[in-house]
């Protein structure tokens, strides 16, 4: 088990890897377009729902980069994930909420603010590896946008509307998280990726007098630079 | 892998040295991880203590909460902690966020530790510190947690040490960048938000407690320490020459020395902290000096606390 991509092919990221995670990637973020799309209604009333009609946007945007980013091949056992995965995603009822449309709406952003926290695409790539690759950078486009676009999810959730329902809606968010990990998880696991050894690898502080891998793998405000 | 269960959270720790002599429970700042503690961790095991580092709710490999993240929760996972370790002389050292957690649970708790280090810490939020937390969380949110990275650096370290570092900072960046989630990140500074000042409850520590701060720390300045000396009777403030905010980092070797030679005087029964003002030696093994008596451990400048009595010619000379 590695906690990052590889072993490399000539360089790249192997392509069934790109191929798994993209798939993963577009199925979840798909599904959140797809609720949003009609979540959203035609005339916007409220603050957060201009954040909600830009978080579609985005979420475009993220489902078009890895359609075009990603080396794609054949990968039989997407048949059987994609179900998986589509199944895991589909609106899920809030336990102690009543009001339905409340209820779906904090389910949503429940599902939302999984994806772009526990999901970090960058965290994959392994140290040093070159900016200039586009599943690369499209992995730290990603990871970089998810971190402005759960703000949305964190001011409705956290926000004073939701203050009488507040233990409901924390357990509604922990159990989309646990959900998304677990699913991502296991689809690392399965191409020996583990996410937790990143946590073994030693500060740089403590790295004087031995080789420094260079580093590139974090997204930063430079990827907005034009 | 030690773990702690604590109301259905894991938490993460990492226990080194002797297990039956006295204890020292590390607690972290903002973005520290256990791993970050070794160099003084080690300095202190050789010592003969027993080190006990944790990462933090929302910390490195303990459970980040989604949503919410309470100071109350940080306090009672340091108290399992420190039951664990039975009944011996325990020291508790805490740095910036983390000392604010210390300071919490010594106010209630202050009967089951021996000795209390806040470094770089703080009870209260003044103006400054509260817009300067704003600002970081701001740049959290639009720049991630390498732009989280890259206003703190400049801010916990010396030039001289980012110098030295130079070619390792990016290394730095990137590893901390891996440990950290921005959303538990946003989480934990956004437990300061319901932060009610401390001051008032100070005074309630009555167990010995070394206060460090950094000469040149503007993150956190001295009056903030300052605070801290003025409402512990058993305290003293130490400052440590030439040090930023985050020393334990950048002077582990010096800072594990004071925290050892604090923890060696308690446990002599020498310690007599009274409100004193020391000024820490350059390098492991030397002594700590008085502050210089007449003048201002406020100030950067050497300005005498009262203006001296002048003589009768220099009255004559003034009038």
């Amino acid at each position: 088990m590695t906690p990052f991509f590889g072993p490399l092919e000539h360089g790249r990221i192997p392509a069934l890897q790109q191929t798994r995670v993209s798939a993963f990637l577009i199925s979840a973020h798909g599904a959140l377009a797809r609720q949003l799309g009609v979540a959203i209604p035609a005339s916007l009333h409220h603050g957060w729902q201009v954040e909600m009609h830009s978080q579609y946007c985005r979420e475009m945007e993220i489902l078009s980069l890895l359609g075009r980013a990603t080396s794609w091949v054949f990968d039989p056992a997407l048949a059987f994930l994609i179900w998986q995965w589509e199944a895991a995603w589909l609106p899920h009822p809030v336990s102690g909420v009543e009001d339905r449309m409340q209820s779906a709406l904090i389910d949503l952003a429940a599902f939302g603010h999984a994806l772009h926290t526990v999901i970090r695409p960058a965290a994959l790539l392994p140290e040093g590896f070159p900016d200039e690759d586009p599943f690369a950078l499209a992995m730290r486009r990603i990871e970089f946008e998810s971190g402005r676009l759960m703000q949305a999810q964190i001011l409705f959730l956290k926000g004073p509307q939701l203050a009488p329902v507040r233990d409901a809606v924390a357990s509604a968010v922990e159990w989309r998280h646990s959900q998304v990990r677990e699913l991502w998880n296991n689809m690392l696991h399965a191409m020996d990726i583990d996410t937790s050894g990143r946590h073994a690898l030693i500060p740089a502080y403590q790295a004087r007098g031995q080789p420094v891998p260079a580093v590139a793998a974090q997204p930063s405000v430079a990827i907005r630079e034009p | 892998m030690p773990w702690l269960e604590c109301n259905s959270r894991r938490i993460h720790y990492e226990l080194a040295g002797p297990p039956h002599g006295p204890a020292c429970v590390l607690v972290n700042g903002l973005t520290q991880y256990v791993r970050l503690w070794h160099p003084f961790r080690d300095a202190l095991v050789a010592k003969g203590f027993q080190v006990v580092s944790f990462d933090m709710l929302g910390q490195g490999q303990s459970d980040k909460p989604s949503l919410f993240i309470h100071q109350d929760d940080q306090v009672e996972v340091l108290g399992r902690l420190i039951e664990k370790l039975g009944d011996r002389p325990i020291f508790v050292a805490g740095i910036s966020f983390g000392g604010v957690v210390a300071l919490r649970y010594a106010i209630d708790h202050g009967d089951k530790i021996a000795g209390l280090v806040p470094m770089s810490s703080f009870a209260e939020i003044p103006a400054q510190l509260y817009m300067l937390g704003a600002a970081l969380r701001t740049g959290l949110i639009l720049g991630g947690t390498s732009f989280l990275q890259d206003l703190l650096f400049p801010m916990n370290f010396s030039g001289e040490w980012l110098d030295s570092m130079r070619h390792l900072i990016d290394l730095a960046r990137h590893r901390g960048w891996l440990a950290n989630d921005v959303y538990a990140l946003q989480n934990l500074m956004e437990s300061f938000l319901e932060f009610e000042p401390l001051t008032d409850q100070l005074s309630a520590i009555r167990l010995p407690t070394m206060i460090l701060t950094g000469e040149y720390d503007f993150l956190t300045p001295r009056p903030l320490q300052e605070s801290l000396r003025a409402h512990i009777p058993d305290s003293a403030l130490v400052i440590i020459q030439r040090a930023y905010h985050a020393f334990t980092l950048e002077k582990p070797g010096l800072t594990a020395y004071l925290v050892t030679r604090f923890a060696e005087d308690v446990m002599a029964g020498r310690w007599r902290g009274k409100g004193s003002i020391w000024v820490a030696p350059e390098n492991v093994g030397g002594e700590l000096t008085p502050f210089p008596e007449g003048f201002d451990h406020m100030r950067a400048i050497p300005v005498q606390t009262q203006a001296p009595e002048l003589a009768p010619q220099q009255k004559a000379t003034a009038s």
